[in-house]
């Protein structure tokens, strides 16, 4: 059996912000809503997940660089099948009920997964699960996945480890009870949530520093809150007033508001989420006339359609973000041609006769709405027969989901698929429409049986030439999420979701 | 009774006495005159301006109310002040559509109260329900459910609205019914659609038309602040609301694209609302409750 | 006695309503396309994990059975939890309760004293250019779209004046000024309307009066015009304007759902039209059941004093 070890090596604190680090400090976080679960097995919403990645912890997360890092796990042997995965736990980690975490707790948390998270098809492939000692834990599965530990890295439906005895809790329900390096003080629904700093955290000492998700984690704050403000311009002025410390989401015009003062500075995340168009994979005429599709995604004006929102982007062919190993120049070729000569060529080409297209989209996000208008416009100019449907968030979550409402088309933004590797797009919705599709299955099924990294890339670049160059999916652009912070603590880093471990008091 | 037209219905000469009194009114001759202008305006939108409300020009983006741009142009580069135009187009057929609607529903409802009066409390326990729901809601979860369509957002606002309209030809319809010679064609054995369209209808026209005048008012409101919430009529087609509800972000830096409409919103309801008044005063001037 | 009675044979009128108004909204909420399962499962999901949300939350049940469950819950006084706000229906509703009833206290109290004085003092100089100032001032307030004016007003006195908060609701709990200026704005921009509704319908009642009999008596016994009003007039004034706050009532809850969402104030309106946009039903549900109550208490209320300031008044 091979060992593959995973690498432990992690950002360092840089020397000079070392010095002078003391407990302390009542951190106030303005979130954009409430903490709605601390399930890490059933939360998927940001919000939930900034919170919960405070409290628990799974057998590998998230580094840095987005890649797989051991947490609970100080390492991982796979078999040269690609079949077996046996994780090695550390020693002496504690709950904060004073418990020690052993393999009893892993197979219980596992087996709860199974039960009561919407993510459970993920563990679709495992044949068995074995706890043959105290702190190791053996899954076995029925088909080679290569990319089996970068899934179990997924920080929306967490596989975190939590305390055997809570097995039984159901879903969304769970005493929110883990290894993290906060525990849960007060939780109030719909007001706020405060997390206070677990005195007896067993930091993972065999790295250097925080990386990720992972790494070595110290706490200097006292307590972290998370208040419910959902109000961009009610956010603005807490950070303004001193009533928070970090508030999320700032629109780009108001963020102009916090221009010139020095006591606080905007922070831009990007990428944070993609703009991307998806094509219904039945319903014609979009799904029969592939000409159709190529003249539509030729329309697409990256620079138009983002600054009629105020929308701070990054140009970007790919469908994976720039810090993932896997984003390739693939889409090149059909990214951003805003070319109405080019569509009315390819529609002409492709015997297009008027046929109606349904462009279905939201209110509720600018850059959505106004990417859909711009697009609307630019096929009209084409010549295309184009309808504009406008529904709200929901509804065109759930038509989107379920292949529901009559549409052709629509716009979503994708934010963890882009960002945690291929392996999280096999489930997701926008492939979940080819579930047939031998391109998809067969690249996927090659893809996990490659232990080789750069044959996967270049197997992955072929799964996604073929949905931006067939027009299932148009990219947009990369989007920025800005956010907000004032200059009394010092260790606050860019990262898809936020941390505030390794922060402390000035 | 005085000035009601009970006795002698709507004789050509009464009618005309009615017209001469409506123009000799100040606000009934102020308000015709500004919904007048603001329909010719919507109706030879195309004449009054060359351009097109949905063309999108990135290089004009935002400008502020100057030379060719009367109103400025808005985050897409849409002249403004043609969006207005259009969007007058689209609200004022709204809010005649929703006066219409909520009048022909809600007087059927009023009539057949007070005609059959077994109906009429069961009717009325109806309305009551209907009017406990604030509107707005209403309207909300009615537009969410039928689909963003301008047709859809007609019956929203209209059901909000048939239960006010109800009680009022509810109330006309009941005193005309008290009166004796509708008390007589009843006796003599005229049918029940012989009375209500003989007697009950025409006598509540007067307050029925003036209870459309503030519907109509009403429903530009209401159409804004759906727009405003996002339940509106859906983009590209301007309407004064989602001119409004799209504006907003920008408000602060670019305050001409939400001023203009709201002040085209508030020039058509002050007219409406003089015309309504006007209307009141002549055809029934006991009238002073207006929902 | 007669209170009573009336009082009784009220209520008896109100439960239909009460159960129009539920069943109505439960078969609106569930005719609204998509549901809260793919608000929770987040915009990446497939379609899989969606339907096992829906399965845990219990909406993969016939509509006729949701429907009986959750009446059934409700005659034991059950109104539900919140599908998204994970609370329940009773403690989300209390904690927005008093935002928008502080909301309602602060508009009332600038739209009763200056809606009635405005109407009074355009009765009493009827047809001279006071009356016609005071008047178009009303119809000018019944005819601007409020969140715009709001907006517009929030521009000036918030970001360029520096005034008064642009937004947010603060507890009287961190201060009675505090909370006072919070509500100043948006309070404002609701009286609007009403102030404008107010002032129109106590023009008119006033009119009414003192063209009365009675009046021109007193006036001509040489009592002075304005103790004539305040005596006699300002009593039989009562009615119309009791009609009309209880009027202005219902309309309140419609004007405060557009100014919760401009001012950011977390009250019922914002939470009704969040929890439709989320289609988390058993807020909508309950929220408009409990309000429902409300409107008919507020109506009982209203003919309580009606019977009490004018015995002559009759129903049919």
């Amino acid at each position: 059996m091979t060992t593959v070890a995973i690498a432990a090596a992690g950002l360092i604190a840089s020397g000079g912000e070392a010095l002078a680090q003391k407990k302390g400090g009542n951190y106030v976080f303005a979130n954009v809503s409430a903490v709605g679960t601390m399930d890490p097995h059933a939360a998927a919403a940001v919000v939930d997940l900034e919170a919960i990645h405070h409290v628990f912890e799974g057998l590998v997360e998230m580094g840095e660089d987005y890649g797989a890092k051991p947490m609970l796990a100080s390492k991982v042997d796979i078999s040269p099948d690609g079949r077996t995965f046996t994780f090695t736990l550390r020693k002496g980690v504690k709950f904060h009920n004073g418990k020690e975490m052993t393999t009893t707790d892993v197979m219980a948390s596992f087996e709860r997964y199974k039960k009561v998270s919407p993510n459970a098809p993920a563990l679709g492939d495992v044949a068995s699960m074995e706890a043959p000692d105290a702190y190791t834990f053996v899954i076995k599965l029925n088909k080679p996945n290569s990319l089996f530990v970068e899934v179990m890295k997924t920080p929306t439906y967490s596989f975190s480890i939590v305390p055997s005895e809570l097995k039984d809790q159901p879903g969304r329900e769970l005493e929110p009870i883990g290894t993290g390096p906060f525990q849960v003080g007060e939780w109030r629904k719909d007001s706020h949530l405060l997390l206070k700093r677990f005195d007896g955290y067993v930091a993972d000492e065999s790295a250097k520093g925080p990386d990720g998700y992972a790494g070595k984690k110290t706490v200097w704050l006292d307590t972290l809150r998370y208040n419910s403000v959902p109000e961009a311009n009610t956010r603005i002025a807490a950070l303004q007033s001193g009533g928070a410390d970090f508030i999320a989401t700032i629109p780009g015009d108001l963020a102009k508001r916090l221009q010139g003062r020095t006591d606080v500075k905007v922070m831009s995340v990007i990428p944070f989420c993609q703009a991307t168009f998806i094509t219904h994979a039945k319903n014609p005429p979009m799904s029969t006339n592939r000409n159709l599709r190529q003249a539509i995604a030729a329309l697409i004006d990256a620079d138009e359609m983002m600054s009629a929102a105020g929308q701070v982007w990054e140009a970007n062919p790919s469908l994976m973000f720039k810090p993932s190993y896997y984003h390739s120049d693939v889409g090149q070729p059909w990214y951003d041609l805003h070319s109405v000569d080019k569509a009315k060529a390819l529609l002409k080409a492709g015997n297009y006769n008027g046929e109606k297209v349904v462009l279905e989209t939201n209110n509720n996000y600018a850059y959505m709405r106004d990417s859909s208008q711009v697009l609307v416009e630019q096929m009209k100019k084409a010549g295309i027969n184009v309808e504009l449907k406008m529904v709200d968030w929901t509804t065109n979550q759930a038509d989107l989901s379920k292949g529901t409402g009559g549409w052709n088309m629509t716009i979503t933004g994708l934010c963890s698929g882009p960002l945690l590797g291929p392996q999280q797009w096999r489930l997701s919705l926008a492939f979940a429409q080819n579930p047939d599709d031998p391109v998809v299955t067969e690249g996927y099924a090659k893809m996990f049986a490659t232990t080789d990294a750069a044959e996967r890339k270049k197997i992955w670049g072929g799964i996604e030439k073929y949905f931006l160059e067939e027009g299932y999916m148009m990219k947009i652009a990369d989007i920025a999420d800005l956010r907000g912070m004032n200059d009394k603590y010092v260790g606050i880093k860019p990262y898809y979701m936020q941390r505030f471990w390794d922060v402390w008091a000035k | 009774m005085g000035d009601t037209l009970a006795e002698e219905g709507l004789a050509p000469r009464r009618r005309f006495q009615i017209l001469r009194r409506l123009a000799r009114h100040r606000s009934f001759r102020i308000g015709f005159i500004i919904v007048l202008v603001l329909t010719l305006a919507a109706i030879f939108a195309p004449l009054i301006t060359g351009l097109d409300p949905t063309a999108m020009r990135a290089r004009i983006r935002f400008r502020p109310p100057q030379g060719a741009y009367w109103f400025g142009t808005d985050n897409f580069g849409r002249d403004v002040f043609t969006r207005c135009l259009y969007g007058a187009r689209l609200s004022l057929m709204i809010g005649l559509g929703v006066a219409l609607l909520s009048g022909v529903t809600g007087a059927a409802a009023g009539i057949i109260s007070a005609q059959y009066r077994r109906l009429d409390a069961v009717m009325m326990r109806l309305m009551d329900g209907l009017m406990a729901f604030p509107a707005i809601i209403l309207a909300i979860g009615l537009a969410a459910a039928m689909g963003p369509n301008v047709g859809s957002l007609i019956v929203a606002l209209s059901v909000a609205y048939i239960p006010r309209t109800a009680r009022i030809v509810r109330a006309s319809a009941l005193v005309v019914r008290e009166l004796e010679f509708v008390d007589a064609a009843r006796v003599s054995g005229a049918s029940s659609l012989r009375i209500i369209f003989r007697h009950l209808l025409p006598n509540c026209m007067g307050p029925l038309l003036v209870q459309l005048t503030f519907v109509f008012a009403y429903a530009i409101l209401a159409e804004a602040a759906l727009s405003f919430l996002g339940i509106g009529p859906p983009p590209p087609a301007p309407s004064w609301g989602n001119i409004i509800a799209e504006g907003r972000d920008m408000a602060v830096d670019s305050w001409w694209i939400m001023f203009f409409p709201g002040l085209a919103i508030s020039l058509a309801t002050l007219g409406m609302n003089l015309l309504g008044d006007g209307l009141r005063d002549v055809l029934d001037p006991r009238l002073k409750v207006e929902t | 006695m007669r209170i009573l009675r009336r009082l009784a044979l009220r209520l008896g009128q109100a439960i239909p309503v009460i159960l129009v108004v539920a069943v109505l909204t439960f078969f609106l909420m569930h005719l609204l396309p998509g549901d809260p399962a793919s608000v929770i499962a987040g915009p990446e999901a497939g379609a899989e994990a969606v339907e096992r949300i829906r399965h845990q939350l219990g909406l993969d049940r016939s509509i006729p059975e949701q429907l009986l469950l959750w009446l059934w819950h409700l005659a034991q006084g059950d109104f539900g939890t919140s599908i998204i706000l994970n609370q329940s229906v009773l403690q989300a509703m209390g904690e927005r309760l008093p935002v928008t009833v502080s909301l309602t206290l602060v508009s009332f109290a600038m739209t009763i004293p200056i809606g009635i004085v405005l109407g009074v003092v355009a009765a009493k100089f009827r047809n001279t250019w006071l009356d016609s100032a005071v008047m178009f001032t009303a119809l000018v307030g019944v005819s601007v779209p409020g969140f715009w004016i709001a907006i517009l007003s929030v521009i000036l006195f918030s970001v360029t004046l520096g005034w008064l908060p642009a937004s947010g609701y603060v507890p009287m709990s961190e201060g009675v000024w505090p909370w006072l200026k919070a509500l100043l704005q948006p309070g404002a921009m609701l009286a609007l309307f009403q102030i404008g509704f107010l002032a129109r319908m106590t023009r008119s009642a006033t009119l009414d009066v003192l063209d009365q009999d009675y009046i021109r008596t007193a006036r001509a016994k040489g009592v002075s015009e304005w103790s004539t009003i305040a005596k006699h007039a300002f009593r039989n004034t009562l009615i119309p304007v009791v009609t009309a706050t209880g009027i202005i009532l219902s309309l309140l809850m419609g004007g405060s759902v557009v100014i919760e969402q401009v001012f950011a104030l977390p009250g019922v309106g914002r939470l009704i039209v969040q929890a439709i946009l989320t289609r988390d039903y058993p807020v909508v549900q309950g929220a408009l059941l409990i309000l429902a109550f409300l409107f008919v208490g507020i109506n009982l209320l209203v003919d309580i004093i009606y019977t009490w300031v004018d015995p002559r008044v009759r129903y049919g």
